[in-house]
């Protein structure tokens, strides 16, 4: 998530020489100054418990909280059946001035009854059915011309002849809604047909491919523009005049500062500058991936083997060409490997950065945790998962074969 | 048909790689029909605009005369092809990424007060005593008997050409025994208590007393509400600045140095607590000490699978989990952060453990010692730098995590950061970002010194 | 005719890597230079065709002065000097034939250079200059797939695309097998009787520059110590230019 600046491999690398015989430890021994050492680190991480705030209770004590959500994203949606309904309408009045005894709406076959057939707000009513099919959930759902949406009422289950009996109240928003003739909806709905992909998964299907276009158009943008920036930030490539050196200093100096900003931040920005979606992403990560992998080619350029150049240089060939026959061929495969790296790094990037409207996964993926919709965010938790899986898996194949 | 190349051609023209791997390029054949299917595929699925079809086209062609090229014995053109295979790859990125660079130039000035606020960070401020000269003005007409105007500190008094009127009327201001060249700003605060700043004309911009510490001038009364038959009184103020104090550091910058502190304190507890449960991890997930029966080499597989799988679960994901679990809150992200530090660095740990120089263990195992005893003394002496390189390492990764964390809800300054976001306060977000900023560049030069030392 | 008049390098470090150095080299000689490591050698092949600028002196080159040329002259004369290197400095994921081609940069535009726009008599003096060498069969091979010596033949090839008058090479030998050495040498040889190309080549092995050498200048601490016949060099000279505890068997 945070942008790494060394690959792990360059970490070992820097770290352990297995070829050189590693310097003998000394043998541990109490010394005043190891004890010293121990006492700082105790009165720190004393420090950093109390003001991390750290209460390891609360994992057992709120563990009723934390297995839903396990439960739900260990179960992700993927398939689901179809889902048909049954459907019958009464429009009635709501409110009215007396009633006139029962109301009987027949339709697809079945028959609802409402015992009256005057509402007004507060007064209760009792919905039957007959002829429905058996054994079926089913709910009330109020519909009134004025709102967009519809009013949730009574839920109900149907017997074995597919009849039920339900009682509810009027509700008093009919008549806040501008009163009038309301649609009163009798609706059961069952699960048929084959299993098909849930709307989750499709939904998380589309995103992630969303989310690896944008890692790739954010990693051949960024990388593209780092190029001619790694050149000016490569010492060995810079001539040591005075404007050379200054040229490399500024640049080195904005490429450390532009990498301290978490893309995050940055797509935050974008996400004002050029509003919510997947643009905002490519123009987030396409900065920070200047920034870091402007970092790891100027390295890469500064490594390269000076030979060539000399050769190049002695034959009479000019500045643009010893670039070109010297230094290209050398820093290709170094700069195509950590381009396939931060395709990687930006892949599980911009998971994180929907988060704050730069689109793909990470969009879909807030959007359902906000609404608590566990088993869809599963389905997308698990999809990131397999998609970074995948990216490592390969990208450390393809970065073993160029190198 | 006689002739190979041109047969090639037909065989990728009809099925792209089919030709290549009738000439032997098994690979090279089937990575070019995987490409090509996944290329059709999208662009039906995702229902693109020509030009991906054009991007097609060109791959499919480019394919032929690769085809052609190999069958007949030429030097294929890889690069080329490779291009040419990537060039629909990133029409279609271009359409699904929804790329509008002319959005891009034409909304620059959405992002100018985040901008701003990024260059003016919220650190130190000035606390600044306004004098007051104000006028009641009645909306609408009539203004009773006793409708007030109080007169500044100074004695500087105002007139005004009316008291009462409508929106949109033009009133004259007229005031004097100001200091002379003393800039004035004009206000006006509604029944209700809101303030506003009153334009003159058109403009926001504060205004100047004359030489002899008088002023005239002229504004249209701002639009707010009345209420025809009941005229109420707003007030009219003129307020300058009767003294400022120095620059002080802002309760702003406060808050943001004491979560700067919670954001650290996260990363050092997760990183410690990390630390140790990562080491009798990666000792199961170290393939030679794990060598030598099968039951220790399920040991290693398993270790191996779960530290890949938590590692490729996003620590923001996680801390999604520990938030409901055990509230917002620092503590949901350490939780979340030490479960992604024991994956991440098990995985270095025990790479760093299969690196090792094999000598002294023979030599020690030689002298007849069991496996505790070869890891205490031949394994961990060899691998107690490196692993201290990375921890401190981790631990700068950390810092930039917890502040990510921080924007669901795992505390730290990101929490606050986000929240200075969400109520657009860009100034302050500024100062909080360059906390960060600094907090991270200090931090990569520590942990670059002690990996420096430990080589 | 080659003239290096009183030339002096200190680098940026303050090593003096060559002190007053003179001497003329005529057309067509064969001129070895010898010394140990670090007495300037090196330094003093590549203040020639100025990959190094020298501090003090001048060097001219048929009457043109090198030290003083601008970038543009400077390329011109570099073209008509060839070199080789110990390293052999390959572009080493670039095929031969590429590499041999980039001898002809200082004759081809930049930009048709740059499209790999080469033209075909280019290629077909690349792929003489390979047969010449013996290794025309590798010329699609990729540089870092050849043997040493092999590469060390690909460095002359580049070097011969120049049509180079004259020849330096920086220790050319050094990094083969001695059984190896001979051979390469003998292509130095052959460019020098048979095209008359001045050769300028820096060795420090003895027997070699005895074998090949018209003449010989011995280098000591970026001093000239010797200049004249190679059977010349008897055991006390010997002593002189290498040290007291050399003995001349050692070192082959």
């Amino acid at each position: 998530m945070a942008i790494e600046p060394l690959t792990p491999e360059q970490v070992v690398k820097k770290t352990v020489k297995s070829d050189e015989p590693t310097k003998p430890t000394p043998e541990p021994t109490l010394s005043a100054k190891r004890l010293i050492g121990l006492a700082l680190l105790l009165a720190l991480m004393t420090w950093a418990y109390r003001a991390a705030q750290v209460e390891p209770q609360l994992l057992w004590e709120n563990r009723d909280k934390a297995v839903p959500i396990i439960t739900d994203l260990l179960t992700p949606s993927l398939l689901t059946r179809g889902e048909e309904t049954q459907q019958v309408v009464v429009r009635v009045e709501a409110p009215c001035e007396t009633s006139t005894g029962p109301v009987v709406e027949a339709g697809s076959g079945a028959q609802i009854t409402l015992s009256s057939n005057c509402l007004n707000p507060g007064d209760s009513l009792t919905v039957s059915g007959s002829g429905l099919r058996p054994d079926t959930g089913g709910r009330l759902y109020w519909q009134h011309p004025n709102a967009q949406g519809r009013l949730r009422d009574e839920r109900f289950r149907t017997d074995a002849n597919g009849n039920f009996t339900v009682d509810t109240d009027i509700p008093q928003l009919l008549e806040d809604l501008g009163g009038g003739e309301t649609e009163l909806q009798t609706i059961l709905s069952w699960e048929s047909g084959r299993l098909r992909a849930s709307d989750a998964l499709t939904e998380t299907f589309h995103a992630i491919i969303e989310t690896i276009f944008l890692a790739l158009m954010a990693t051949t943008l960024g990388s593209l523009i780092a190029i001619p920036i790694s050149f000016l930030a490569a010492r060995n490539i810079m001539p040591r005049t005075p404007l050379g050196n200054a040229v490399y200093g500024l640049t080195r100096t904005a490429l450390n500062i532009t990498r301290s900003v978490e893309p995050l931040i940055l797509a935050t920005i974008f996400a004002i500058w050029v509003s919510f979606g997947p643009f905002a992403g490519v123009l987030a990560l396409s900065v920070s991936t200047i920034a870091n992998i402007g970092k790891l080619f100027s390295e890469a350029a500064e490594s390269i083997d000076d030979g060539p150049l000399e050769a190049i240089r002695s034959t009479g060939g000019n500045e643009l060409e010893v670039v070109w026959f010297g230094v290209v061929p050398q820093i290709i495969p170094p700069y195509l490997s950590f381009m396939i790296y931060y395709w990687d790094i930006n892949v599980r990037m911009s998971t994180i950065i929907g988060f704050v409207g730069g689109g793909g996964i990470g969009l879909a993926l807030s959007h359902w945790i906000n609404q608590t919709q566990w088993n869809n965010a599963a389905t997308a938790v698990w999809a990131i998962v397999i998609v970074v899986f995948a990216m490592d898996y390969i990208s450390a194949i393809v970065r073993e074969r160029l190198i | 048909m006689s002739n190979p190349a041109a047969l090639a051609a037909l065989f990728s023209l009809i099925l792209p790689g089919a030709g290549q791997i009738r000439s032997g390029h098994r690979s090279r054949g089937l990575i070019i029909l995987v490409i090509t299917l996944i290329i059709v595929g999208l662009v039906l699925w995702l229902n693109l605009s020509p030009a991906s079809w054009l991007g097609l086209a060109v791959a499919w062609a480019a394919n032929v005369w690769d085809a052609w090229l190999i069958a007949g014995g030429q030097r294929p053109k890889t690069a080329l092809l490779a291009l040419a295979l990537a060039l629909p790859i990133y029409v279609i990125g271009w359409q699904v990424t929804n790329i509008d660079l002319v959005r891009f130039f034409t909304s620059a000035n959405r992002a100018a007060p985040v901008v701003r606020g990024l260059l003016r960070p919220d650190f130190f401020a000035r606390e600044i005593d306004y004098g007051i000269a104000g006028n009641d003005f009645y909306l609408p007409c009539p203004a009773p008997a006793d409708a007030e105007s109080s007169a500044a500190p100074n004695g500087a008094t105002v007139t005004i050409s009316q008291n009462c009127g409508l929106p949109g009327e033009t009133v004259q201001l007229t005031g004097q025994g100001f200091d002379p060249n003393q800039t004035l700003q004009l206000w006006w605060t509604n029944p209700v208590g809101a303030e506003s700043r009153v334009r003159i004309f058109g403009e926001f911009e504060p205004f100047q007393v004359d030489e002899n510490g008088g002023f005239q001038t002229e504004i249209t009364v701002p639009n707010q509400r009345y209420e025809a038959d009941n005229p109420r009184a707003h007030s009219l103020e003129l307020r300058y600045i009767a003294s400022q104090s120095s620059y002080q550091v802002t309760e702003n910058a406060r808050l943001v140095a004491s979560r700067i502190g919670e954001t650290i304190a996260q990363a050092l507890m997760a990183t410690f607590v990390g630390a140790l449960l990562a080491m009798p991890f990666s000792l199961f997930g170290a393939r030679n000490l794990m060598a030598g029966n099968p039951a220790l080499k399920v040991l290693y597989y398993i270790s191996r699978t779960v530290m890949n799988v938590l590692r490729s679960v996003e620590p923001l994901i996680m801390a999604i989990v520990f938030v409901v679990w055990v509230g917002l809150g620092p503590f949901a992200g350490v939780l979340a952060l030490t479960m992604h530090t024991i994956a991440a660095l098990g995985k270095l740990y025990s790479e760093s453990i299969e690196s090792i120089d094999v000598g002294p263990i023979e030599a020690i195992r030689a002298t007849g010692a069991n496996q505790f005893q070869i890891i205490a003394y031949g394994v961990l002496p060899q691998v107690i730098p490196p692993w201290i390189a990375f921890t401190v390492f981790r631990w700068d990764i950390n810092v930039r995590m917890s502040t990510i964390i921080g924007f669901v809800g795992g505390g730290g300054i990101g929490f606050l950061l986000a929240q200075w976001i969400r109520l657009s306060e860009y100034r302050a977000a500024g100062a909080a970002i360059w906390a960060i900023a600094v907090v991270v560049i200090i931090l990569d030069l520590i942990s670059a010194r002690v990996r420096e030392r430990l080589i | 005719m080659l003239e290096v008049i009183n030339v002096s390098k200190v680098y940026d470090d303050g090593t003096r890597a060559l002190n007053n150095v003179s001497f003329t080299v005529e057309d067509g000689e064969f001129l070895v230079l010898i010394g140990l490591s670090g007495s300037g050698k090196s330094t003093m092949l590549r203040c020639i065709n100025r990959l190094i600028d020298p501090t003090e002196g001048r060097i001219l080159y048929n009457g043109q002065d090198i030290t003083n040329a601008d970038p543009r002259e400077l390329r011109q004369i570099r073209r008509q000097i060839g070199m080789v290197f110990q390293h052999f400095n390959l572009v080493k994921r670039s095929s031969v034939l590429r590499n041999v081609l980039s001898g002809r940069l200082g004759y081809t535009n930049t930009l048709s250079s740059v499209l790999g726009l080469w033209s075909a008599e280019d290629k077909q003096k690349a792929m003489e200059n390979l047969r010449l060498v013996g290794i025309e069969n590798k010329a699609n091979n990729r540089a870092d797939e050849l043997s040493g010596g092999q590469q060390q033949r690909v460095g002359i090839a580049r070097a011969m695309m120049q049509e180079p008058t004259l020849m330096l090479a920086d220790e050319p030998v050094a990094s083969l097998d001695p059984a190896l050495a001979d051979s390469v040498m003998r292509y130095f040889e052959k460019l020098n009787q048979e095209r008359g190309t001045s050769v300028i080549c820096s060795l420090h092995v003895l027997g070699l520059a005895r074998r090949y050498a018209t003449r010989i200048i011995a280098l000591k601490a970026g001093e000239v110590v010797y200049n004249g016949d190679p059977d010349l060099i008897d055991d006390v000279r010997f002593r002189e230019i290498y040290g007291d505890e050399a003995v001349e068997h050692s070192l082959r």
